[in-house]
Formats: C-alpha cells, sequence, structure tokens
C-alpha cells in the first residue's frame, strides 16, 4: 500500500482513497452474507415456512427501495459516515447525531452477533468431535480483536481479505445447492409441511416474519461509509450497492429453498447455524466441512465490515464535534480511523460476551429500520431542497416518490411485526434514542460549529 | 457572525463519551435485567409423543435423526413450542406513538438547528 | 486435556497480544504526534479537489 495524497497538503490527514467497485460489493455483501447463514431462520420460527419465503422477497422489496434511494443520495454525498453525512445536509444536525448512531448501533450490535456465532459454531463442530462445554469466550474476543486489528492496519487490506471470504461464502451457498438438486443428500428434501402446515401463526405469521426477514439483507446500505476511501464514489458506489442487492436476493431465494427442504421448520426457526445444519443432514462430510468453513468466513466478513462501518460512523461524528473530538484522528501511516476501532471493541465485546443472540440481533435490526425510516423522507427532503438539475447527481433513482413510499409502509409493516414479541425492547430502544436527541440539542450541540459542518459545495437549499 | 464553539476540555470529553456508554448499555441490558426482554416460545408438549402425533412425515423423521434427535420425546418441546401472538391495542398505540412522536421531535429538532447551519454558511439574508 | 483446550488457550494469548500490540501502537502514535495533526481530517475536502459539483 502506497501513500497516495498528492492532492492533499501534507500537514492535513485523510482517509485513504485506494477502494474500486469490487471493495465496495465485498464491503456490502460481505456485511450481509451472514445473514443468509444464521439469523433469518428465526422468521421462519415466527411464521412458518411460507411466511419465511414471503417475508425474504418483502424485505427484497424493502431492500431494493433502500438502495435506489440511497444510491442516488450517496451518489451525491460522498463522505465517510455515509447516511449521517446525508442527514446532516439534508435534515438537520441532530438528526444526523441520530442517524449516526443507528449506525453504529445497528453494525456494533451485527458484529457482536457475528461473534456470538462463531463461538457457537466451534462449539458445535467440537460437539460432533465429542468434545462437550467448549468455552466460547476465548473465540469470540479473539474475531473481534483480530479483525479490529485487521481494520486498524488499513482499508485496503481489511477488504480485499473481505472481498476473498465473501465470494467463498456465497460459493458455498450455491455449490450446496446444486450438490441438494442432484442428489448428494442422503435425506430427500420435503416441502410437506408448505402444504400440511403452510401459516401455523395465520396471516400474523407473515406480518410477524418480517421482522427477522430484515435479516437477509440489513447492512447492505453499509455500502456508502467507504465514500471517501473510493476512487470515483459517485458510480462505484450505486453499482457495488445493486450489484449487492442482486447477490443476496439469489443468496437468500436460495438459503431458504435448500434449508426448508432439509429441516424441519420447528427445528429451523430455532436453529443458530442454518445452513451448516442443512449440510448436516445431507450426511455428506464434504458439504459439511465446506459450509462450515461457509459459516466462519461469512461471519468474520460481517464483523470485518461492521467494524469498519460502525468506526467510519463513529469517526465522522467525533470529526464534527458531535462527539468528543478526539475520535476524528486518522492513523499518520495506515490511514485509518484507529481510535474509534479501538474504542467500539469493548463495546462489541460487551454485548457479544453478556446477551443472547435474538436479542442482539433485534437491537441491530431495530436500529436498521429506524435509519431505514430515517430514509424515506430524507429522500423526499433531497428532491425538495435541491430539485433535480440545481447539483449534479451521479445516478438518480426512477419514479420517485414510488420507492420512498414503499418504502414507509415496509417500514411500518415492520415496526408492528417487532412489536409482535419484542415491543418492550422497541420501547428501550426508542426511549435511549430520544434520552440521546435531548442530551445532544440541550448539551453536546454547543460544542459544534455551526456553518461549517455543511461541507457539500452546493447551493443553498430552495425554501431556506 | 460565526458562532464560536467553547473548547471542550478533555475530562468534559470523558464525560460525554460515559454518558453515552451508559445510555446505550442501560438500553440494552435494562430490558434484559427485568426480565421483560423478548418473546419466548412456550412449548406444549404432548403425551407420549409420537413421530406421528407430532405430524412428522418419513422424511421429516430422516432429518431429524440426522440432526441429532433420535426418539419424538428428545423433538416435543421444539416442535411443539409456539409464540404468543396475543397483543393489547393499548400497547399499539403506544408505540405508534412513540415512533411518531421520536420522530416528530427528532426532525422538529432538527429544523432548529438547520436553520442556523444554512444561515451561518450562506448568509443571513435570502436572496 | 484434549487439543479444544489447547485452543482455548490459544485463542485467550493471541487475543491478549492483539490487545496489546494494538494499544501499544496507538499509544505510541499518540504521543508522537500532535493531536492538532491527527485530528485534521475534513469532511468532503477531497470531493472538491476530484469531482465538482455543478451542472
Amino acid at each position: 500500500m502506497s501513500d497516495t495524497t498528492a492532492t492533499t497538503a501534507p500537514e492535513r490527514l485523510g482517509l485513504l482513497r485506494v477502494l474500486g467497485p469490487g471493495h465496495v460489493w465485498a464491503l456490502g455483501v460481505g456485511i450481509v452474507l451472514v445473514g443468509e447463514y444464521m439469523g433469518w431462520n428465526f422468521s421462519v420460527g415466527k411464521g412458518g415456512m411460507i411466511a419465511g419465503l414471503v417475508a425474504c422477497w418483502v424485505a427484497g422489496l424493502l431492500y431494493t427501495c433502500v438502495a435506489m434511494i440511497d444510491s442516488e443520495v450517496t451518489s451525491t454525498v460522498a463522505a465517510a459516515g455515509g447516511q449521517y453525512a446525508q442527514a446532516k445536509h439534508i435534515v438537520g444536525p441532530l438528526m444526523a447525531f441520530n442517524v449516526g448512531l443507528f449506525l453504529v448501533m445497528a453494525y456494533t450490535m451485527l458484529e457482536a452477533a457475528n461473534a456470538i456465532t462463531i463461538g457457537f459454531l466451534l462449539d458445535t463442530v467440537a460437539g460432533m468431535f465429542g468434545h462437550t462445554g467448549l468455552n466460547q469466550k476465548p473465540f469470540i474476543i479473539l474475531t473481534i480483536l483480530s479483525l479490529a486489528w485487521l481494520n486498524y492496519r488499513g482499508v485496503l487490506a481489511s477488504l480485499s481479505f473481505n472481498f476473498v471470504i465473501t465470494a467463498f461464502a456465497f460459493v458455498a451457498i450455491i455449490l450446496l445447492f446444486f450438490a441438494v438438486q442432484f442428489g448428494v443428500s442422503a435425506v430427500p428434501l420435503d416441502f410437506s409441511a408448505v402444504t400440511n402446515d403452510p401459516l401455523p401463526y395465520g396471516w400474523l405469521g407473515i406480518v410477524a416474519a418480517l421482522h427477522f426477514g430484515l435479516w437477509y439483507y440489513l447492512g447492505i446500505e453499509g455500502t456508502c461509509q467507504a465514500a471517501e476511501e473510493v476512487r470515483s464514489p459517485a458510480r462505484s458506489l450505486p453499482f457495488g450497492t445493486m450489484a449487492g442487492i442482486m447477490t443476496l436476493l439469489i443468496a437468500a431465494t436460495l438459503t431458504w429453498y435448500v434449508c426448508s427442504g432439509l429441516i424441519p421448520w420447528e427445528y429451523l426457526g430455532n436453529s443458530g447455524t442454518p445452513l451448516f445444519d442443512a449440510a448436516r443432514v445431507t450426511g455428506n462430510s464434504g458439504l459439511m466441512v465446506l459450509l462450515f468453513i461457509g459459516t466462519a468466513f461469512a461471519t468474520t466478513a460481517s464483523a470485518n465490515g461492521c467494524i469498519n462501518d460502525a468506526s467510519r460512523a463513529w469517526f465522522s461524528m467525533g470529526r464534527d464535534r458531535y462527539l468528543p473530538s478526539w475520535f476524528g484522528a486518522v492513523h499518520p501511516h495506515y490511514r485509518t480511523p484507529y481510535r474509534s476501532i479501538v474504542f467500539l471493541v469493548p463495546i462489541a465485546l460487551i454485548f457479544a460476551l453478556g446477551a443472547p443472540l435474538d436479542q442482539v440481533i433485534t437491537f441491530s435490526i431495530l436500529s436498521g429500520l429506524l435509519g431505514y425510516t430515517f430514509m424515506t423522507f430524507n429522500m423526499v427532503m433531497f428532491r425538495r431542497k435541491w430539485p433535480l438539475g440545481t447539483i449534479k447527481r451521479g445516478y438518480v433513482h426512477p419514479w420517485h416518490p414510488l420507492p420512498a413510499l414503499i418504502l414507509l409502509i415496509l417500514c411500518g409493516a415492520t415496526y408492528f411485526a417487532v412489536f409482535l414479541g419484542y415491543g418492550t425492547q422497541l420501547i428501550a430502544m426508542l426511549s435511549f434514542y430520544i434520552i440521546a436527541s435531548l442530551w445532544f440539542h440541550f448539551w453536546r450541540y454547543r460544542f459544534v460549529r455551526r456553518g461549517e459542518q455543511f461541507t457539500m459545495p452546493w447551493p443553498r437549499p430552495l425554501g431556506y | 457572525m460565526a458562532y464560536q464553539p467553547p473548547k471542550q476540555g478533555i475530562a468534559g470529553q470523558i464525560i460525554d463519551v460515559f454518558v453515552l456508554l451508559v445510555l446505550t448499555v442501560g438500553a440494552l441490558y435494562l430490558p434484559l435485567y427485568l426480565g421483560l426482554a423478548g418473546a419466548a416460545k412456550t412449548p406444549a408438549t404432548i403425551e407420549n409423543p409420537t413421530w406421528e402425533a407430532l405430524g412428522q412425515n418419513a422424511a421429516e423423521q430422516q432429518q431429524w435423526a440426522a440432526l441429532g434427535y433420535a426418539d419424538p420425546a428428545s423433538a416435543n418441546e421444539i416442535i411443539t413450542a409456539r409464540f404468543d401472538y396475543t397483543f393489547s391495542w393499548t400497547a399499539l398505540i403506544v408505540m405508534i406513538v412513540a415512533v411518531v412522536g421520536y420522530f416528530v421531535l427528532v426532525v422538529r429538532l432538527s429544523q432548529k438547528e438547520y436553520r442556523e447551519v444554512i444561515a451561518e454558511r450562506f448568509g443571513d439574508s435570502k436572496s | 486435556m484434549d487439543v479444544w483446550n489447547y485452543l482455548e488457550y490459544a485463542a485467550w494469548a493471541l487475543s491478549a497480544l492483539v490487545a496489546v500490540v494494538m494499544l501499544l501502537d496507538m499509544f505510541r502514535i499518540d504521543t508522537t504526534y500532535d493531536d492538532e495533526l491527527l485530528t485534521s481530517s475534513r469532511e468532503g475536502e477531497l470531493e472538491l479537489a476530484q469531482e465538482r459539483h455543478e451542472l
């Protein structure tokens, strides 16, 4: 890696601009693909097999809207911190502070969930080799620490690493699908539950399943965190994000098919590592090894991407003094937001070691969901304050405001889905954001420079 | 006239981070400690379970065996566990009010701050 | 004691090693460089140099 900082004056430090569209794809898909290896199946538990599939596609629609909206705004507001920087320019500082917290929370929780899964996976494998009671803690800690170190050392290395392991995990899903299709499995595929017991919870189950349906795709919007490190953000970001959504739609459908066919839905709804379990059911040791590595890689890639994204968001807030400016530091050699990376390690550890998986996932999903709700009115305000033609947009999404509207409706349905069964968390989470907002507005905002936050070279917004 | 923020000392910075940290951990662990967290499924196990009584056909029985559940009794709890989706309308209304209220609050306060930002960045008078 | 126990110890040791290395590097950087320089990054700076938001 070379220090390419010819454009900036030597006394200023910035993040390194080294990434291409492949890295963006790896960052987006890498974070999300783990959703296929664990977590999505809780949607089957919440509503049955059909509900799981419907949730998969409805959530796919939701995320297509997210990707379209996000691509347009990001191709214009290309700054580290992604949606945080968007909110700051389009809605206002307090919204930006909240969005920054959504991002940090969603990604840190997801990182914790990944580490928990790695511990659980190793425990399962140890159990298969006759070792019971493996202590998962050291492996969870090692995962988080070593990935933090990789991120600390530089973005190019960590995302190139992500590209390789993400591609492997994706290929593993496709191989499993074909292997099962061509009869490698010792146990037949069985979809009788689809007809016998299609909706164990009735129609309510379909809505309820949406809650974990988001997990198939959660985090794809993280691609725009890399905006300051991508060589040509206006082109790479929309391209990488859209390619990511397509990859995920394919992977999600294949995953549903294989897992639902091979695993009784009652078990699937509770499984910690569904794809690996599907491989276990086939009885083929080659597939088992493949999906074990796939699961391990997918969780690692995801945790890696999460550290990258969460630290960028935290760093951006520090840089604007929304948080103590101490966090806005860039490492002089590696050009990474090193203090933010280190600071978020213990936070991830607290949750990885202390909370159950479905809780951690729910907190991550809720923070994500609040972020998507923000995107709907963010998009409308963006087009209103800067109509088409007033600033240069790298990408313009079609049918505005239809995607924003669909997104809003789906978000509403998902709030209801979370409310079914996890209402307390929803209220706890909202109380947290409300208290934090008041704290920011009445205390913290005094340390923020007013005009300087607006960094985009745009004209004055319409109506102000 | 640009707004000049006060300089924050190191102690203040640490306190601010600490406040955020307490809030975060509180939001996550309070529901857990109070035992309010999460929908636990309640198993409704049946007497003398057989695979047939549990509604599992031949293929599914093989699948259970491959997953390490050799006899119906061991899978009884997993198969019969169900969520309880009965909810109170009051709770639903409280949730809707909370979500909408939260966004209204944040956008309102943001709007106020945003006008200041724009005024400082682009000059006070419009046109 | 089987291989999994050794793996546990290895994981503990590696974790500790990584943590120490990372914290040492952070400490070294923080004491070697001036804080003004470290926090000198500005949002949107590169956009100004690279892309024009004009039509």
